[in-house]
């Protein structure tokens, strides 16, 4: 078997995608439709509508606007891991880590900033306003493109590693802007409904508990995803490794070296 | 006691001898070949001449749109002003020659910092100045100096940190503002936020809120920016 | 009249279904092709080192 310098080829073959993680991807897969078709039950056959002031069909799309903006979060927490990670440990599993958060971030970021402004139209008369919430939000959205467009605009993988993890850092500093942005200045974004700093009683109970099952179902498909991603961009790095390495070993062969023990 | 004193001035001519004297490099270089101020000031009065045509502003609504430009103005020229203190490096392969230096990272930091502070807050005087004339405003009033002085200083904070990572990439000048842009807009908001109530003469409790943001930011990326750019630089 | 909001919440909810079925096909093709291509590679090694056995034989 050739062996490259960090990779040996037979790793890919023994941790083929179809292989050994069948299991464990089949279970997440199934788990995450079944709690879908389970949350679309909910919002659309059990919880009642909402009236005039929450835009009376139109507020079902808070069942998904808010799990998508948490769920982003979260995945902005991931990249702001792998970024440290990468940092620290030099490692690339890291950066991938960053790399596949990053995206499925701006992915639910987009979603978000989509969902709130479909919702905004029929309760406010307008796409889009200027208020504090909408703003960093969309300023957080620019931000984690601008991460993936640094790795595309770089020069070379150990470069587009580094520079976009510095800025998964850096960036991670508007998350708690965007959330807190409600809270300390007056717009027209509706405040915390629910957690720690929500007004008493602003959601009726099957209301909140609609939304705490979509945003547990909406962290299931997120965990689908990274894992799906974030595998996929490894192995693509390792492959894209092993091809140089091998090109190379290649060479070594057309000259009658002997292979394999070295 | 002694010693601690002795600590601290080995710390002072580790970090700050070294940052000031690449700053004052800058500036020498600056004074010579007067690259950056000229074009960049010129470039920031052609900015403002250009938004008042855009914006049509009225003697009613000048207090209100005044700021804007300003910082619009401000904005723009900063970017190229921090785009060319490290593209002279590059192009001069200068960067891997102070790297060699026995220096900290963090004074090659503080020093492109200093450097870039000192031509955006000269850009900047010059630039009031104008609007003073052109805009009929009251700038000249401490609140507006002070929103000036450290909104610059998380301009050029943040924007050291990216112009050096941005001079490597493939798009070099243009992926300084979609990296530095989202990231400062905090400090853009506060200032414009601030240079609104001091232009328009409000309590000075107002514009201190504002202030008190700036001073945050300004700490936080204080901390994090010379962090990262330790990264930056390994080869 | 409140169904008529019903378009909006149509559009949100599509436009987001929608999203997430590229993406999940996206990533589904790049893992096909990253699966080829780690079988190419398998058999040009292969191939390589029949070659090279034969020749040293």
């Amino acid at each position: 078997m050739l062996r490259c310098e960090q990779h040996d080829m037979s790793d890919i073959r023994h941790t083929k995608i179809k292989g050994q993680w069948l299991t464990m991807r089949t279970m997440l897969l199934v788990l995450c439709g079944a709690m879908m078709i389970g949350n679309m039950y909910l919002i659309f056959m059990w919880v009642p509508t909402a009236g005039l002031s929450s835009g009376f069909h139109a507020q079902r799309i808070f069942y998904i606007h808010v799990p998508l903006a948490w769920v982003g979060f979260l995945a902005f927490l991931f990249v702001l891991a792998g970024s440290i990670g990468y940092l620290w440990k030099k490692d690339y599993r890291w950066d991938a880590l960053g790399h596949s958060a990053a995206e499925i971030g701006v992915l639910f970021t987009t979603l978000v900033l989509i969902s709130g402004v479909i919702w905004m139209k029929p309760v406010w008369g307008r796409w889009w306003l200027w208020e504090p919430r909408l703003t960093t939000t969309l300023i957080l959205w620019l931000i984690y493109v601008a991460y993936l467009m640094i790795r595309a605009y770089s020069s070379n993988p150990l470069q587009a590693a580094r520079y976009s993890a510095i800025l998964g850092i850096v960036g991670f500093v508007d998350v708690p802007i965007v959330y807190f942005a409600v809270q300390m200045w007056r717009g027209i974004h509706p405040g915390p409904v629910i957690g720690p700093n929500a007004a008493p009683s602003s959601l009726e109970e099957s209301m909140s508990t609609t939304l705490l099952f979509s945003v547990v179902t909406f962290t299931v498909l997120f965990a689908f995803l990274m894992r799906e991603r974030w595998s996929l961009i490894w192995r693509e790095y390792v492959v894209k490794n092993s091809v140089r390495n091998t090109a190379f070993s290649k060479h070594r062969l057309d000259e009658n070296f002997s292979l394999g023990d070295s | 006691m002694s010693q601690y004193f002795r600590e601290l001035t080995n710390a002072v001519r580790g970090l700050v001898i070294p940052a000031v004297l690449i700053a004052w490099k800058d500036i020498l270089l600056e004074l010579r070949t007067k690259d950056i101020i000229g074009s960049v000031i010129i470039f920031a009065i052609m900015v403002t001449v250009v938004f008042n045509f855009a914006l049509n502003v009225t003697p009613q609504l000048v207090n209100v749109m005044a700021p804007g430009i300003l910082w619009v103005s401000f904005t723009f020229a900063g970017i190229i002003a921090l785009n060319r203190t490290f593209t002279v490096e590059r192009d001069h392969g200068s960067l891997e020659g102070v790297i060699l230096c026995p220096i900290s990272r963090d004074s090659i930091y503080f020093g492109k910092m200093i450097s870039a502070l000192i031509f955006l807050l000269i850009m900047e005087a010059v630039l009031l100045i104008i609007f003073a004339g052109l805009f009929n405003v009251q700038v000249i009033s401490l609140s507006l100096i002070a929103t000036m002085v450290l909104a610059s200083i998380g301009f050029a904070t943040v924007g050291t940190l990216f112009a050096a990572m941005s001079v490597n990439t493939r798009s070099r000048e243009i992926m300084l503002p979609i990296l530095f842009l989202p990231v400062v807009a905090p400090v853009i908001i506060g200032g414009v936020e601030a240079s609104i109530h001091a232009v328009s003469g409000n309590a000075f409790s107002e514009v201190l809120v504002w202030i008190r943001f700036l001073v945050i930011f300004d700490i936080v990326y204080l901390v994090i920016c010379p962090w990262a750019f330790h990264f930056v630089l390994e080869e | 009249m409140p169904s008529d909001n019903l378009p909006f919440m149509f559009a949100a909810y599509a436009i987001v279904w929608i999203a997430f079925c590229i993406y999940a096909f996206f990533i589904s093709r790049r893992q096909q092709e990253l699966e080829q291509e780690i079988m190419l590679l398998q058999r040009r090694l292969d191939d390589a080192n029949t070659d090279a056995s034969s020749k040293s034989a």
